[in-house]
C-alpha cells in the first residue's frame, strides 16, 4: 500500500512518515502543495494524507485538482483548526476523513487502515483468531470450542477487535465504532468494557489474545502473528 | 447602537437647549400678556380722551346756546376764555359758515391744513405735532337767532393734547419689553441651572466611563440625589460595571487556571524525561517513560480540544442544531455506553419518560454524557442514578439525580464554571480537567436551554431544560 503525505511542518511530517512506514506502508513525504499535487497526480497512491495549510497550494486545492482528474483514492485531511466550515468544505470537495491536530498516532493509523479497507474484499462470515471464533450470522462466539455468552455491545467490541486484528485500536475509535460516541469520555468506561470482555473470552483460556498497549489502546493478536 | 440626532440642534447641549426653551417660553408668555394688557390700557385711555373731548364740546354747545342776545354774543369769546382758562391741553377753533374765525384758542395745536379750514372728521382724528400728540374732532353747532341776525351753523374744531397718555403708554411699553427680556434671561439662567444640576450625574457617568480600564472595574457611581430618570441610567451603568467586573474576573481566573492546569502535566513531562535521560536505561524503562509521557500528552490534548470547543460555543460559532432528537433513544444509548462502568461500580441506572427536542444529536449526547460520568463519579456503590424526561408546557426537563454528599451552596453556584472541581483534594486519576460541566452548559445554551442543579437530602439533581420540539414541526 502506497501513501503520500503532504505536510509542511517538519517534525510532524517526519514522524508520520516513520510511523506509517513502520506500520508496513510505502510512504512518500513532500513539504509543499505544488510538489504534493505533482506526486498525487503521477504517483499511483492508494491514499493521500493532506495538511490543510500548505505553502504554494493548500490541501483543498490539491484535493480539487486530484478529483477533477478523476482520481478516486481516499483522502484524509489533517488540520489544526476544529472548525465546522472546514469539515463541511472538506466533505463537499470529496475528502474521506478528517483529523484535528493534535491527534494520537494510533488514531491516525486506525483511520488510515479503515480508509484503505473500504470497499475491499467481502467480509467473511466467521472471524477467527487462534481458537477464538466469532460467527456473524449466528451471533455466536466460541473459545476453544466452548460457547461464550456476550452482551450485544461485548459482541460488537469483539467483532471490531477481530476485524482489525493486529491493529492497536485507540479508545476513542472503540467508543465511536461500538457505541457511536464520537467524543472523549473523561471516564475509564472503555477500559472497564474491555476488562469485562477479557474476563469472558480471555481469562479462562490460553493464550491471551487481547492486549493493552499503554497510552495507545487495545489490540487483539494471535500469538503466532506476534512471533 | 446608533441614536439618530435631532435634526434641528445637532450639537447643542441638553442644558443649552433647556435654557433656550425656558427663555422662549417665558418670553412668549409675557409677550402675549403684554400685548393684551397694552391693548386694554390703550383702549381705556382712548375712551377717557373721547369722553373729555365730548365734555368740552357740550360745554361749547351750552355757551353757544346761551349767546342768544347781541350782548351775550359779544361776550361769548370772554366766556369761552373763562371756560378754557387753565386748560392748556384743549384747542378750540370756531368758524362761521364763511370761514371767518369767531373764536380761537391754542390754534397751534391743529395741523396747518385744519387751521386753514380743512375739515376734521366727525368721528375724530389723531395727529402729532413735534413731540406732542393730539386727538380732535369737528362738529357743527348752531348759533341761536337773535334780533339782528338769523341763526347760523358754526364749525367747531376741538383738539385735545394727549401727549402725557401717549408718553405714558410708550414708557409702559418700553418697561414691558425690558421686563420680558429680563425675565427671559432669568428663566434661561434658571433653566440652565436646573438642567446643569439635574444632569450632573450624567457628567459623572461620562467621567467614570472615561477613567475606566480593566484594572478599575470596581468603581461605582453614587445614586444619591440623582433625578429619577438619571437614576435608572446610573443603576444600569453600575449593573453593567458589576457584570463586566464579574466576567473580567472570571476571565482572569480562567487564564490563571489554564496556566496552572497546563503547568502540572508539562512539569511532569519535563521531570520524567530529564530523569530518564540522566543515565542509560533498558529499553523497557524507556518504553515506560514514553508511555507515561503519552498519557500526559493525551491529557493536554483533551484539555486543548475541550477549551477550543468552549471558545467556539462562547463565540457562537457552533452550528445551529436542527434535527429532531428523540432523547429517550439517546439516553438508552448513553446508559448502554456507561453500563459496564456502572456495573463495575455497583451502581444502577434507570431511564424514564420520552421527549423530542430540536438539536444536534452528537452534541446533546456529549452534554448528557458529561452529566452521567459526573453522576457515576459521585455515586457510592449500591446507589442508583435516575434519569428522567418530563414534558411540561412546551419545555422538556431532562434530569439526572444521584445520591451523594450534598454539594455546599457556594460550590453549587460555581459548578458549571471551567476548571471547577467539587472538592479540591479529589484525585486527578480518571478525571478530566473540570471542563465537562462547562461544556454541558455551553451545549445546552446553544440549544436555547438552561441547566440547573440542586443538592439536598443526599440527592444531587441536574436538570437540563430545553424547548420541546412540536410534533410535525
Amino acid at each position: 500500500m502506497k501513501i503520500l503525505i503532504v505536510e509542511d511542518e517538519p517534525k510532524t511530517g517526519d514522524y508520520l512518515r516513520q510511523g506509517l512506514a513502520e506500520a508496513g506502508f510505502v510512504v512518500d513525504l513532500v513539504r509543499d502543495g505544488l510538489d504534493g499535487l505533482h506526486h498525487a497526480l503521477g504517483g499511483e497512491y492508494d491514499l493521500l494524507v493532506l495538511d490543510v495549510m500548505l505553502p504554494a497550494l493548500d490541501g483543498w486545492g490539491i484535493l480539487q485538482t486530484v478529483r477533477r482528474q478523476g482520481l478516486e483514492m481516499p483522502v484524509l485531511f489533517l488540520t489544526a483548526r476544529d472548525q465546522v466550515e472546514d469539515r463541511v468544505r472538506g466533505l463537499e470537495l470529496g475528502a474521506d476523513d478528517y483529523l484535528v491536530k493534535p491527534f494520537a498516532f494510533a488514531e491516525l493509523l486506525a483511520r488510515v487502515r479503515t480508509l484503505l479497507r473500504r470497499g475491499k474484499s467481502k467480509e467473511p462470515e466467521v472471524l477467527r483468531a487462534a481458537d477464538l471464533e466469532l460467527d456473524l450470522l449466528r451471533r455466536r462466539v466460541l473459545r476453544a470450542g466452548v460457547r461464550v455468552d456476550l452482551t450485544a455491545k461485548e459482541f460488537a467490541l469483539l467483532e471490531l477487535l477481530l476485524r482489525r486484528q493486529g491493529e492497536v485500536l485507540p479508545r476513542s475509535l472503540i467508543a465511536s465504532q461500538v457505541w457511536d460516541m464520537n467524543f472523549d469520555s473523561d471516564t475509564n468506561v472503555i477500559e472497564v468494557a474491555v476488562r469485562r470482555l477479557r474476563a469472558k473470552v480471555d481469562e479462562p483460556f490460553e493464550p491471551k489474545l487481547i492486549r493493552t498497549v499503554r497510552g495507545m489502546g487495545y489490540v487483539l493478536e494471535a500469538p503466532e502473528a506476534m512471533g | 447602537m446608533r441614536i439618530k440626532a435631532l435634526p434641528r440642534w445637532p450639537t447643542a447641549s441638553l442644558t443649552a437647549r433647556l435654557a433656550l426653551l425656558f427663555a422662549a417660553m417665558t418670553a412668549s408668555l409675557l409677550i402675549v400678556v403684554g400685548l393684551v394688557m397694552g391693548r386694554a390700557v390703550d383702549a381705556h385711555f382712548r375712551e377717557l380722551d373721547d369722553h373729555e373731548l365730548s365734555g368740552k364740546l357740550n360745554l361749547i354747545g351750552n355757551l353757544l346756546q346761551r349767546a342768544d342776545s347781541p350782548q351775550a354774543w359779544a361776550a361769548l369769546p370772554q366766556r369761552l376764555d373763562d371756560a378754557f382758562v387753565g386748560h392748556d391741553t384743549v384747542g378750540v377753533l370756531v368758524r362761521d359758515a364763511e370761514g371767518s374765525v369767531i373764536y380761537a384758542v391754542h390754534v397751534d395745536h391743529f395741523d396747518a391744513a385744519h387751521a386753514a379750514g380743512d375739515a376734521l372728521p366727525a368721528t375724530g382724528a389723531m395727529w402729532q405735532k413735534g413731540s406732542r400728540h393730539f386727538i380732535g374732532r369737528e362738529t357743527l353747532l348752531h348759533r341761536p337767532a337773535v334780533a339782528d341776525a338769523p341763526g347760523e351753523p358754526l364749525r367747531v374744531l376741538l383738539s385735545l393734547d394727549i401727549s402725557h397718555h401717549v408718553h405714558f403708554l410708550e414708557q409702559v411699553r418700553v418697561r414691558l419689553w425690558l421686563g420680558i427680556a429680563l425675565s427671559a434671561v432669568v428663566s434661561a439662567l434658571l433653566g440652565w441651572l436646573a438642567a446643569h444640576k439635574g444632569l450632573a450625574p450624567l457628567r459623572q457617568v461620562t467621567d467614570t466611563a472615561r477613567q475606566l480600564s480593566a484594572g478599575q472595574l470596581g468603581v461605582r457611581l453614587v445614586e444619591g440625589d440623582a433625578p429619577a430618570e438619571v437614576r435608572e441610567l446610573v443603576e444600569a451603568f453600575n449593573g453593567m460595571l458589576a457584570r463586566l467586573e464579574g466576567d473580567f474576573r472570571r476571565l482572569s481566573e480562567f487564564s490563571a487556571d489554564i496556566a496552572h492546569e497546563l503547568r502540572t502535566p508539562i512539569s511532569n513531562l519535563m521531570t520524567q524525561t530529564s530523569v530518564a535521560l540522566s543515565q542509560t536505561r533498558t529499553a523497557d524503562d524507556y518504553r515506560e517513560v514514553l508511555a507515561s509521557n503519552l498519557e500526559e500528552y493525551q491529557r493536554i490534548a483533551r484539555m486543548v480540544s475541550d477549551m477550543l470547543f468552549l471558545a467556539q460555543a462562547e463565540n457562537g460559532r457552533l452550528p445551529r442544531p436542527e434535527e429532531a432528537v428523540m432523547l429517550a433513544d439517546e439516553l438508552r444509548a448513553l446508559v448502554e455506553f456507561y453500563e459496564a462502568l456502572a456495573e463495575a461500580q455497583q451502581v444502577t441506572m434507570t431511564v424514564q419518560g420520552a421527549a423530542t427536542v430540536t438539536g444536534d444529536r452528537l452534541m446533546l449526547r456529549r452534554a448528557v454524557s458529561n452529566l452521567l460520568s459526573n453522576a457515576l463519579r459521585h455515586t457510592a456503590p449500591g446507589g442508583r442514578i435516575d434519569i428522567r424526561l418530563d414534558c411540561r408546557a412546551g419545555r422538556v426537563c431532562l434530569s439526572v439525580s444521584n445520591p451523594g454528599e450534598p454539594i455546599p451552596p457556594d460550590q453549587l453556584a460555581r459548578i458549571f464554571e471551567r476548571f471547577h472541581r467539587a472538592g479540591a483534594e479529589r484525585s486527578r486519576h480518571g478525571e478530566g480537567a473540570g471542563l465537562g460541566l462547562a461544556i454541558t452548559r455551553s451545549i445546552v445554551e446553544t440549544h436555547g436551554g438552561r441547566i440547573t442543579v440542586q443538592s439536598a437530602d443526599g440527592l444531587t439533581t441536574f436538570c437540563i431544560d430545553l424547548p420541546q420540539r412540536l410534533t410535525g414541526a
